[in-house]
């Protein structure tokens, strides 16, 4: 496997592996993507989130060179996809519905692809094995389930061992045992110095396994930077209490500028802290059962993040 | 290029439909030439062997190709992985120039071997060395020609059906009748009326050397605006 040179490392070190500047879609009267900007870096997976039609596949296509831009640029280090020597030993990537001729096999399928990009033959069978797909590597495309041509596209993006990972909403159609396989090469990857984006519509689906996220809804960048920082939100910390007396707690934190939720004798305060929460209940005497800081679910945070109700 | 012609290549060797293809045409053209030559009254053994239903195989065959590109969405990969549209087009119009040929000598060799065993046995003329050389050079010139032109065609139309229902109008009506009513547009036109004139066919026909250069200009000019289309189209 390491009969290739070291595609880990960046060619120029301290340069995004995919940067997006700007970039425009238009699509008629359909403003796909609007403005988006945004960059990935070697050695963590980023997750590129937003709900169904917020403008993921058409930026990730652009990038691919599959569509073009209406203006701005999306490129790996500075190339353009079409302009990279070796586009399979740079960048991998599986599209939503991936597709395949249904009268070829799967190993048919990677020979050609491993001839056009110049890879050797035992790539195929590194890949296939990769994926688990080997003892049917022989069938027509057409037999296979939906996870069989997932796991054949993640083979045929892995092929020339590249930098740059790109996924678009790649667990469709996977099992579970598929799904954890999926995380652990995502991990991999990254661990390895790569640079690995994934897209979803389910921010849960993703995060377990990355590292940055970019929040994306019609078509404008809503959010970016490393998981825990996006999902707490800009609002401040907020704490979860339980109180004996939930009428005079929230009294006395009102009292002192908080705003308090109540439901039942747990109170919601925002803008204070489980320790700030607990000063002011022992100031005043009260009794506090349980406290604990709030964390905002993921389908909070990306509900709050591009204003879609699911 | 060379090794996107490979790949295309090896796609081609390896899709049931091409081998089943070239069978049938290879049992079907033998079986009509057999019979031409052992019943029929054309004993002219030139017209006998240059069989233009062949190379409408190919023109069909390479529009199916690329149309499958889109029908079966394998585009978006195949542009994927070779990012140089207007090269992975001239690769697959490479390729079913290779197939055109290849077709082509598997139909016209064994069908002039028995065919001119079966002229002999009726103690009619044969064709001599010479005969036959100008035979195949027709032949394969039309198909290696006709192949890319499928291939462009199919690029520009995308969708399948119309494409090779359109091909075939085309090549077995509209052309026909143009001919019949203009022959000076006819025989220029690219599906049946030069290929004609370059099998040597009937009186109003162009002499084969003008008629291989219409041919000639024809793929080019399709080739060329399938290859502007392809690279600014969006691949979606
Ligand atoms: N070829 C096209 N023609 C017209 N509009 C398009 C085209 N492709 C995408 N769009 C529109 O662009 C917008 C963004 O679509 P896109 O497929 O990028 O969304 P997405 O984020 O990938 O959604 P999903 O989660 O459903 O996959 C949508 O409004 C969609 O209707
Ligand atoms: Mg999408």
């Amino acid at each position: 496997m390491k009969k290739f040179p070291p595609l880990g490392k960046p060619k120029r070190p301290g340069r995004a592996a995919v940067e997006i500047r700007d970039l425009s879609k238009r699509f008629g009267a359909v403003a796909a993507v609007n403005h988006l900007s945004f960059e990935i870096e070697p050695g963590r997976v980023t997750g590129f989130l937003g709900p169904n039609g917020a403008g993921k596949s058409t930026t990730l296509r652009a990038l691919l060179g599959l569509v073009q831009p209406s203006s701005g640029s999306a490129t790996f280090g500075g190339l353009r996809y079409d302009e990279l020597d070796e586009p399979s030993a740079r960048v991998g990537a599986v599209l939503e519905d991936a597709s395949f001729h249904p009268g070829r096999s799967a190993r048919n399928h990677l020979r050609v692809l491993a001839i056009t990009g110049n890879h050797p033959p035992h790539r195929v069978e590194e890949v296939l094995s990769a994926v688990g797909l080997s003892d049917a590597a022989d069938r027509r495309v057409k037999g296979y389930s939906m996870g069989m041509r997932q796991r054949l596209a993640i083979a045929a993006a892995l092929l020339g061992d590249p930098q740059v990972l790109i996924l678009d909403e790649p667990s469709n159609g996977l099992d579970p045992p598929g799904i954890i396989w999926l995380r652990g090469l995502m991990r991999e990857q990254a661990a390895d110095g790569r640079a690995v984006l994934i897209s979803s519509h389910v921010l849960a689906e993703v995060a377990q396994s990355v590292d940055d996220v970019g929040v994306i809804a019609d078509g404008e960048l809503r959010a970016q930077g490393p998981l825990e920082q996006v999902l707490g939100g800009s609002d401040g910390p907020a704490t979860t209490v339980r109180a004996q007396d939930p009428v005079r707690l929230t009294g006395a934190l009102e009292r002192r500028g908080h705003r308090v939720d109540r439901d039942g004798d747990v109170l919601n305060v925002f803008g204070a802290t489980p320790e700030e929460v607990g000063e002011i209940a022992g100031h005043e005497r009260l009794a506090v059962l349980g406290l604990a800081p709030r964390t905002r679910s993921l389908e909070e945070a990306f509900i709050a993040l591009t204003g879609v109700q699911s | 290029m060379t090794a996107l012609l490979r790949a295309e290549l090896l796609k081609l060797r390896t899709t049931r439909t091409f081998a089943a293809v070239v069978a049938s045409a290879a049992a079907l053209s033998l079986t009509l030439v057999v019979l031409g030559a052992a019943l029929g009254k054309e004993t002219k053994a030139h017209a006998l062997f240059t069989n233009s239903a062949i190379t409408y195989i190919i023109v069909i065959l390479g529009a199916i190709a690329m149309t499958g590109e889109w029908r079966h969405r394998t585009i978006t990969g195949s542009v994927l992985a070779a990012p140089n549209r207007v090269r992975l087009l001239a690769a697959k119009a490479i390729s079913y120039s290779v197939a055109g040929i290849a077709l082509s000598i598997i139909v016209t060799v064994p069908t002039i071997i028995v065919g001119e065993l079966v002229l002999s046995g009726r103690g009619l003329a044969t064709l001599g060395a010479g005969g036959i050389a100008d035979v195949l050079w027709r032949n394969l010139a039309v198909a290696a020609l006709l192949g890319p032109l499928g291939v462009c065609v199919g690029a520009l139309v995308r969708n399948q059906i119309v494409t090779v229902v359109g091909l075939v109008i085309m090549a077995a009506a509209i052309e026909p009748a143009v001919f019949q009513a203009v022959p000076e547009v006819g025989r220029l036109l690219p599906l049946a009326g030069a290929p004609g004139g370059v099998l040597g066919g009937t009186h109003g026909d162009l002499s084969p050397a003008p008629a291989l250069a219409v041919m000639v200009a024809w793929t080019l000019t399709i080739f060329a605006a399938a290859a502007w289309r392809l690279r600014s189209r969006d691949l979606v």
